[in-house]
């Protein structure tokens, strides 16, 4: 049961993770720099419960305050390039916070202990959790409340007028500029929505897996986090949750029982499933279709 | 800085620039295939190593001299770029470019994982020629290893650039990523140029990552991140689409990052890497050899 | 939609295949699981240690096997489980083995998943406010300094690299006193390399030696010469390498390429192995490494043929799993340990109390103390390499 629970946890953050990239790609922008945001929530967060002794919550926010922030601060100039351009600069970025952290050492002395990041030995005891008896269950439900709540708000932006305007520039730009948006506020703003969820995932993950060091936040984690709204589909917010349990909850844990198979499956069935499912496991057509499923009536009148 | 210090820092630059070579073949492929698709192939710098591993087990097969280790690794390179094609991109809508870079970093992970299944991930020794050879000039030391993969980079790339500039093929291929309509209705095959870009792409990744592994002396899985982003890196200061800009990219890239090292040391180098790409997307976001100010 | 639904079921299914049953079997057997990297850079560590705890249990099993609490003898069986050298699926391993009827697990491979894990576990026994996990893990591989004392309930059987290069370098003072200057070259972005610089560079300095200057590399580097040619100005009589076999190899080369020949060479522990030797045989020469493990003993000898015979090899990592198997042993017999489903709780903290109180254990290469934070203290020799293969250079007698 435990071993659920924490698989649950898992999950959970990584939905976040994916969740921030998939804000960044409804405009249309693929950034592999969410993994840098991501690092700065785990070791703000990490500080600020370990050195400064908060609690976890309002360090939680602190966390997604100055990642929103790093995030905005790096989009405008980023986000004048796109495509390509914009891959490889978010690539940068990114590794340019994760050489920050290799550099940063901030430590100071509790009793015997040193606490606190440690360049690139990195940061140890991050134990908010169990020191104040959380169980597994209690951290399950406080991530996925997290996640609910950030699910359920992207959903209310998704079907709002701004979400229209995020996906008008993700459409074609040339016709949201023509209609008088202004296309490097709408990225931006994306951009730093996407930094805050990161924020708030990085410090959750910093505080269930206790340590954190630079080597964690690489190229790979960055693209895993656009990896989950792309292999899910952009249609809404849950195809990110569904790609989250597919490749956390089935390909690395799920598969397990194929032995070393696991780890050549793991490739091999991502490009399979890119194949078979271009626009994402839970693309628009499945989503009309499952909605016609829950809600018969209410699909016959919209359409 | 006494005399010694500009000699080593010289020095270094020097080494840097020769083995920049392989970062400009690695551009060259990135800048290639997004030339003509318009679409990143996340995988190539994975299965350049790949190829370089393959052209190992080739000549553990079959006794042959070192030379041969590099045709080898090319024709390897030739056809997992086929296969990369097959499988990544073939299947996979055009319009829909999230997909295929998806795609891509499934078969970068795939190719990694068999490699380090064919060889639990132990680092391997690869053949390297001329390693004993060293050039004296004046004070400096060239190495004759770095000397020949320089050497074959730039033959690569002559090659390549002639292919491109004086065969019907390389009209064809330009005509693709120039405007794929309007060559589709001149009759060229579109899915035909997409293939041979890939194979070609191959070939010269299959060397790129032999010259890697002779330079190194070694081969390992570890290369392909690093070697992934800094192929990325070249193709940007080159300049999206342009061989010529991919070319001097990798040599300055080579250099400035044994420059880096030199002054600043191993904690900061990459720091000033991704700084300096920083200054070239937000000032010459076309890259080196850019025209016009368009931004893309 | 129908596809949907079997996605679904075969997803969920998947999912609960996996994990491993507990069905009871007729003959009585303790399964032991270890867990560590069998994927990515560092397979080799995994395939090794899975070969050793699989080699050592079949000899345990070959000689009568284990006398459980009830007085019955079971056999070992051995799962391995792969954590990719990822920290959040080491932890996922180890709940998921918590899970089960097992009373202790042995790994990891990487330290970065061990400092996490261990970070999990509950840190002081019987703490009622903490509430970590509570079960015992002992680490086979994971080797950066000072691990064990992030949790009570971890214990480590790797060997002390502060011991082994304070008496490294003694010895050199010993028998080289007219070597005076040392130089260094690390591999800066490794915890486990960064860290044991640390420790070969103060060692010197304290035993009297000049330590020149430190050259810095990345761990997947491809140029050296800027490094080694200010290794080549120091021109010092010792070079010291704190690195993992790649970029080891890379400095080596480099090193030949560019004439430089220390009179003496030392490497990092965990380059003694048949990587270092695969991948540069020629360069690495003369190389010494301090190490635990190298068939000198008949039980090591032993060892060695039973982990080739799993499809392994020994090497200080894997003998440590080796050994490990018949402390688990010990310490089963020693504590009453019944192993039966509804003994798990009792067990986990008869384990943890049993490693605990081990004031000593039996070693491949001799006796093997443990201190009062859960670590080993292992008896080492140095080897240098010699005609392409690991010989024994000297012994100390401790």
């Amino acid at each position: 049961m435990d071993f659920y629970l924490g698989l649950i946890q898992i999950i959970g953050v990584h939905t976040l993770l994916g969740l921030s990239a998939y804000c960044v790609l409804l405009t249309g922008q693929v950034s592999l720099a969410q993994a840098g945001f991501f690092a700065v929530g785990a070791y703000v967060a990490g500080m600020l419960t370990v050195l400064a002794q908060w609690p976890l919550i309002p360090a939680l926010a602190v966390a997604a305050l100055v990642s929103g922030a790093v995030a905005c601060a790096v989009g405008f100039p980023a986000l004048r390039v796109k495509g390509l351009m914009l891959v490889v600069a978010t690539v940068a970025f990114g590794e340019a916070v994760r050489l920050f952290f290799f550099n940063f050492t901030y430590q100071i002395q509790a009793g015997t202990l040193h606490l606190g990041p440690h360049g690139a030995e990195g940061f140890r005891q991050i134990r908010y959790f169990p020191e104040n008896g959380w169980s597994t269950l209690d951290v399950v439900l406080f991530i996925w409340t997290v996640v609910a709540l950030v699910m359920a708000g992207l959903w209310w932006l998704d079907h709002s007028r701004v979400g229209a305007v995020l996906r008008a520039v993700g459409e074609d730009e040339l016709a949201a500029q023509s209609v008088g948006i202004n296309i490097t506020a709408v990225k931006v703003s994306a951009m730093t929505v996407g930094g805050f969820i990161a924020g708030i995932g990085g410090g959750i993950f910093a505080h269930y897996t206790t340590h954190i060091e630079h080597a964690q936040f690489g190229v790979v984690l960055a693209t895993f986090a656009i990896a989950y709204p792309i292999l899910g589909g952009l249609s809404n917010v849950f195809g990110t949750l569904l790609a989250a349990v597919f490749i956390q909850g089935f390909l690395i844990e799920g598969l397990r029982f194929m032995g070393d198979w696991r780890n050549l499956l793991f490739g091999g069935l991502i490009v399979l499933a890119m194949n078979v499912r271009p626009r994402g496991l839970l693309d628009a057509g499945t989503t009309r279709a499952l909605r016609r499923l829950f809600a018969p009536g209410k699909e016959r009148s919209g359409a | 800085m006494d005399l010694l210090d500009l000699i080593d820092a010289v020095q270094s630059v020097a080494d840097g620039v020769l083995f920049g070579a392989t970062y400009a073949l690695l551009g060259i492929g990135f800048t290639l295939i997004f030339g003509v698709m318009h679409k990143i192939n996340l995988s190539y710098a994975a299965a350049s190593v790949g190829a370089a591993y393959a052209s190992l087990l080739v000549m553990s097969v079959v006794q042959a001299p070192a030379v041969l280790v590099f045709v080898a690794a090319a024709v390897a390179g030739g056809v997992i770029g086929g296969l990369v094609y097959l499988v990544g991109f073939k299947f996979i809508p055009l319009a829909n470019p999230l997909a295929t870079l998806m795609s891509t970093v499934g078969l970068l992970l795939l190719i990694d994982e068999i490699i380090v299944h064919t060889t639990a991930g132990v680092p391997l020794n690869y053949p390297a020629l001329f390693s004993d050879v060293i050039i004296e000039v004046g004070p400096f030391g060239l190495r004759g290893d770095l000397m020949f993969v320089f050497a074959l980079g730039c033959a690569c790339m002559t090659l390549l650039l002639l292919l491109l500039y004086r065969t019907r093929l390389g009209l064809a291929t330009r005509a693709v990523s120039q405007q794929p309509t309007a060559s589709l209705l001149c009759g060229i095959s579109t899915t035909r140029v997409n293939v041979l870009t890939f194979v070609i792409t191959g070939v010269v990744g299959g060397i790129a990552g032999a010259m890697t592994g002779a330079a190194i002396g070694m081969l390992s899985p570890l290369l392909s991140l690093p070697l992934t982003v800094k192929g990325l890196i070249v193709t940007v200061i080159g300049g999206l689409g342009s061989i010529p800009g991919a070319i001097i990219a990798g040599l300055i890239v080579g250099g400035l990052e044994n420059a880096f090292q030199f002054f600043r040391g191993v904690s900061e180098r990459d720091l000033y890497i991704m700084l300096l790409l920083f200054a070239f997307l937000v000032f010459r976001p076309g890259g080196i050899f850019a025209k016009s100010s368009g931004r893309d | 939609m129908r596809r949907l639904h079997a996605a679904l079921a075969v997803l969920l299914a998947g999912s609960m295949l996996s994990l491993p049953g507990s069905a009871l079997a007729q003959e009585r057997t303790v399964k032991i699981t270890g867990f560590g990297a069998k994927s990515g850079v560092v397979r080799v560590f995994g395939i090794n240690s899975e070969a050793a705890m699989k080699a050592a249990a079949d000899q345990i099993n070959k000689t009568g096997g284990v006398t459980l609490g009830d007085g019955t003898k079971a056999k070992f069986t051995v799962e391995f489980l792969d954590d990719r050298c990822n920290a959040e699926e080491g932890i996922s391993v180890v709940r998921r083995i918590a899970s089960t009827d097992a009373f202790v697990a042995v790994g990891p491979t990487c330290s970065n998943v061990a400092e996490s894990l261990f970070g999990i576990l509950q840190k002081k026994v019987g703490d009622a406010s903490d509430s970590g996990l509570q079960f015992p893990i002992i680490a086979d591989v994971a080797a950066k300094g000072g691990l064990a004392k992030i949790s009570e309930w971890a214990f480590r059987n790797v060997p002390s690299e502060f011991e082994m290069y304070k008496s490294l370098i003694a010895w050199i003072r010993k028998e080289h006193p007219n070597l005076k200057t040392m130089y260094g070259g690390v591999e800066k972005d490794f915890a486990h390399s960064n860290a044991t610089y640390g420790v070969m560079k103060g060692q010197a300095e304290g035993a009297g030696l000049k330590v020149l200057g430190t050259s810095e590399w990345l761990l997947n580097d491809t140029t050296f010469s800027t490094q080694v040619r200010d290794m080549k100005r120091a021109n010092a009589d010792i070079v010291a390498i704190s690195a993992h076999p790649f970029t080891t190899c890379g400095v080596l080369k480099e090193m030949a390429r560019q004439g430089v020949k220390p009179k003496l060479l030392i490497g990092l522990t965990s380059s003694s192995s048949v990587e270092t030797l695969q991948g540069c045989a020629k360069q690495a020469e003369g190389i010494i490494i301090p190490t635990s493990f190298a068939p000198v003993t008949p039980e090591a000898k032993l060892a060695a043929e039973q982990v080739a015979k799993f499809g392994g090899s020994a090497d200080l990592h894997s003998a440590a799993a080796y050994e490990i198997m018949f402390i688990l042993k010990d310490v089963i017999e020693s504590q009453k340990i019944m192993a039966k489903p509804d003994t798990v709780k009792a067990d986990r903290n008869k384990m943890r109390a049993g490693l605990a109180a081990l004031k000593e254990t039996k070693g491949l290469l001799g006796k093997v103390g443990r201190t009062a934070d859960r670590e080993a203290i292992k008896p080492y020799l140095y080897v240098h390499a010699k005609d392409g293969s690991w010989q024994v250079l000297y012994k100390p007698t401790l």
